[in-house]
């Protein structure tokens, strides 16, 4: 016990280390980029005065270490700061985009549980059917290479020809009802969803074989239980720990694919938001985006260790999980 | 010799038709047979006019590619951009607008008075009013170009040598330059030189970077930035009740995609498009309606002369590089036709210099490789920098690179987005042998000639040189009134401009609209130069509600 919460304490500290190492990162990358907001915002038919004045308006000719510290120190505040163009506090900016990229990403993750893991159980139990194997690795496959923006600009292609009584383009804020945004939502949310749908199945499939050919299936076998019994008390207790693995990875993957599916159907969520602030060298808008995307991935990541280490002690004895 | 030029591209020219252009437009048909269908012109300069018998009013949605980022915030005086202009031009007006043929007709004011070159005597509409019911007075306009004159914004400059501006009656305001100015009358027709509410603005009751006020036709009723702007009907406006859009959402919609599906399924009434292929692919949709307004805005290479060592500062380098441009070919091969070349003048605009006599369309294919065979310059490997915002910008680039490589100069393409393209063309120093970028051309030439000064137009300072001959006859041109005269003037700038080839203009920047007709009757001119694609919404018709 006393080492499963030092090993915890120390996954927090590592969490914790990690978020500040992402900060410098984050800051240094988006710092150090040619052109700054000034030249996007006044273009280039405004005088060096004109541009050096903006600059200095927003403390970009301070040197990059004190604009830093200072930025470090406000979030300590929690404050974010001022985007530079809508001149609208960041942390104002961010609740009302949040809220739309966690719907879309939830519904993308819902759709990936619901049918990723089931079809990876069932190719993993059919593994050895020609058929049902055949199937799984060809529909994983189509769903692991096809890039977002590609079926994105299908989907879009093919709603916009055929009137399916699904708008395309067309967001609804979430103020304006649950219903329309959950219909604006449901074809970006299933293109964001393939991939994951495509990577869960595999990984379930490959955890689920992994666990079938183990003795104490045979055993089962052996002892008669029926092949739905043992999915259901071996195979899927056993083929947890990295299916939970993947569900951190996916998270990852969804804040990271909301940015190109939000920019493609139009969708004004945090990822739309982050490339806009990124062209306009909004520097406040894409640090503060990026920070949180990274929290939320260390932040889950943390909790799915913790959740895995309960599940099997081992973890934190060894750093791996039992197989 | 011309025709030896052409024939000499004869063969690469239909290859990379082939090729290239079945790439640009997904090979569809060709955007020429169905493009040349949708440019005939409903009337004289209108590419579509507002049906009258339909007599319904309601909502449109306007879909557009983005939205403005005023530094200023809403203060029309200092607004850079067109999509600025366009979006402010709802709210405020002018004293004088443009019309279909680049002339300048009344605005807010009624009439307007030349007692000599450098008087201009204006009416002022006593009719109207702000939104907030006040009325319109000679102050406000005395005030509003006072204001402007003295912000030293880019517009200030474009507004000419302006001695004095004197309310000098009830309903007259009296402006005098220091010299004769040609486009004086020009840049008062656009959003910058808007007539704001002074008397608010002096008295700290209205702050014009965060709130708009003023004579127009709507009012801004909400605005999410990168969103959306929601406008309604000004019930003040002097125009009357004949308003059919009462409210107007323009909804910001990055991808080109995204935009012609709303098209299709009618959820937008008209949108904006920036790429050529949007006449072919949107062809099939059955109420949409695909138009390309001939913008005087253009598309330009600028060649580095400023870089110590680089083979551009030979003029006859760059001379060379210009004669291999083939002007023509990117107009049939990117654009499958719909745009034109055009020289230093925007070859829409009235007196404009033709581009056929440019000494680099009159040079050889074959004095072009001989200069750069002996001056070494081909054994120089130059970068061509372009920005990905706007994707034809690349597809041209790829064109000049094989343009160039018929002369023996290999160009190598590296795209950025515009920050850090703007860092490296007009950063100090330069960092670049070639770019590819775009001027907004106005409706006056002498508003784009300027830039072919670097005293004047200081962001180019760092890749072009400064030429005595070449701003004399830039000033000459903004001070000529005589058309004739001018046009001359025009025909030895642009031949000038062109034989130091440091800003080569290509073709003219098309502006793609669509519309619904099932939803939507425009009224849409065919000529447009300050990018306001809206410029005649208030004569937009709707049908009635079923």
């Amino acid at each position: 016990m006393l080492q499963t919460l030092r090993w915890s304490a120390g996954r927090v500290v590592s969490a914790l280390i990690t978020l500040l190492g992402v900060s410098i990162l984050i800051f240094a990358a988006v710092r150090l980029m040619p052109g700054g907001y000034e030249d996007i915002i006044l273009g280039p038919l405004a005088s060096p005065e004109e541009r050096a004045a903006l600059a200095a308006a927003y403390g970009l000719d301070q040197p990059i270490i004190i604009q830093y510290f200072a930025w470090i120190g406000q979030i300590l505040t929690g404050d974010l700061g001022v985007s530079f163009v809508t001149q609208s506090p960041v942390v104002e900016e961010l609740a009302k985009r949040i809220p739309v990229t966690a719907l879309l990403t939830v519904m993308a993750l819902f759709v990936t549980l619901v049918i990723g893991i089931p079809l990876g159980i069932w190719t993993g139990v059919r593994s050895g059917a020609k058929q049902g194997g055949a199937m799984g690795r060809i529909a994983s496959g189509f769903g692991i290479s096809v890039p977002e923006f590609v079926l994105g600009s299908i989907v879009i292609f093919v709603f916009s020809r055929l009137s399916l009584g699904i708008q395309v383009g067309g967001f609804s804020n979430i103020g304006s009802g649950f219903g329309p945004t959950f219909q604006a939502l449901l074809l970006p949310a299933l293109v964001l969803s393939v991939f994951c749908v495509a990577a869960a199945a595999r990984t379930t499939r490959d955890a689920v074989m992994s666990v079938l050919v183990e003795p104490h299936i045979t055993a089962a076998v052996a002892r008669g239980e029926t092949p739905w019994h043992i999915v259901r008390h071996h195979v899927i207790r056993n083929a947890g720990i990295p299916i939970l693995t993947l569900l951190a990875t996916v998270t990852a993957y969804l804040l990271g694919g909301a940015v190109i599916v939000e920019t493609i159907f139009n969708i004004p969520g945090l990822g739309s938001f982050m490339v806009t602030g990124l062209d306009r060298r909004d520097f406040a808008v894409v640090q503060a985006a990026v920070l949180f995307a990274a929290t939320v991935f260390i932040v889950v990541s943390l909790v799915l260790d913790l959740i895995t280490s309960a599940l099997d002690p081992r973890v934190a004895v060894t750093g791996k999980a039992g197989s | 010799m011309k025709q030896n030029r052409t024939r000499a591209r004869a063969a690469t020219g239909t290859a990379l038709a082939l090729g290239l252009a079945c790439v640009l437009s997904s090979c569809a048909a060709p955007a020429s047979e169905s493009g040349s269908a949708t440019q005939t012109e409903a009337a004289p300069g209108f590419l579509a006019v507002a049906d009258d018998a339909l007599t319904g009013s309601g909502a449109l949605t306007v879909q557009l590619d983005y939205d403005t980022s005023e530094a200023d915030g809403l203060d029309p005086q200092t607004a850079q951009t067109a999509r600025s202009w366009m979006i402010m031009g709802l709210v405020y007006e002018t004293l004088v607008t443009t019309d279909e043929n680049f002339e300048i007709q009344p605005g807010l004011a009624t009439a307007w008075e030349q007692p000599d070159d450098t008087t201009y005597v204006f009416t002022i509409d006593t009719a109207a009013t702000f939104s907030n019911g006040r009325a319109l007075t000679p102050e406000d306009v005395v005030g509003s170009l006072q204001r402007q004159m003295e912000s030293l914004s880019v517009w200030s400059g474009q507004m000419g040598p302006v001695e004095s501006i004197e309310a000098t009656g009830a309903d007259q305001v009296t402006v005098k330059l220091s010299e004769p100015y040609a486009p004086f009358l020009a840049a008062l027709a656009n959003t910058p030189a808007a007539i704001l509410p002074m008397q608010e603005v002096n008295d700290g009751s209205v702050d014009l970077t965060t709130t708009m006020l003023g004579t127009g036709p709507y009012l801004v009723d909400a605005h999410r930035q990168d969103e959306s702007w929601t406008f309604t009907a000004n019930p003040e406006w002097r125009g009357g009740d004949d308003l059919a859009v009462q409210t107007l959402e323009l909804q910001i919609v990055d991808q080109e995609s995204t935009r012609q599906a709303a098209l299709r399924e009618g959820s937008a009434g008209l949108a904006n498009f920036v790429s050529i292929d949007a006449l072919t692919q949107l062809a099939d949709a059955p109420d949409a309606r695909v138009l390309n307004q001939s913008q005087s805005d253009f598309y330009y290479v600028n060649v580095n002369s400023q870089t110590p060592g680089s083979p551009l500062e030979d003029q006859d380098v760059r001379f060379a590089i210009n004669t291999a441009i083939d002007r023509q070919a990117i107009a049939d091969i990117v654009f499958a036709g719909e745009t034109a070349p055009t020289g230093v003048t925007p070859s829409n605009l009235p007196g404009a210099c033709s581009v056929d006599a440019l000494p680099s369309e009159q040079a050889t294919i074959e004095d072009a490789k001989k200069i750069i065979e002996e001056s070494g310059a081909g054994d120089t490997t130059l970068n061509m920098v372009v920005y990905t915002s706007e994707p034809v910008m690349g597809q041209i680039a790829q064109l000049i690179q094989q343009q160039l490589d018929e002369i023996g100069v290999t160009v190598e393409i590296e795209q950025f987005d515009t920050a850090t393209y703007n860092a490296r063309v007009f950063g100090a120093p330069a960092d670049f042998d070639l770019s590819v970028g775009w001027f907004a051309g106005y409706v006056d030439p002498s508003m784009v000639t300027k830039w072919w000064n670097p005293e004047q137009a200081l962001f180019n300072a760092g890749y072009t040189g400064v030429h005595e001959d070449l701003n004399e006859l830039i000033t000459a041109g903004a001070s000529e009134t005589d058309p004739e005269a001018r046009a001359e003037v025009f025909t030895e700038l642009c031949a000038t401009a062109d034989e130091y080839s440091e800003i080569v203009p290509l073709v003219h920047r098309p502006s793609i609209v669509g519309f619904d007709t099932a939803a939507l009757s425009p009224t849409i001119q065919s000529n447009e130069g300050y990018g306001n694609i809206l410029r005649d919404i208030t004569e937009y018709r709707l049908p009635a509600a079923e």
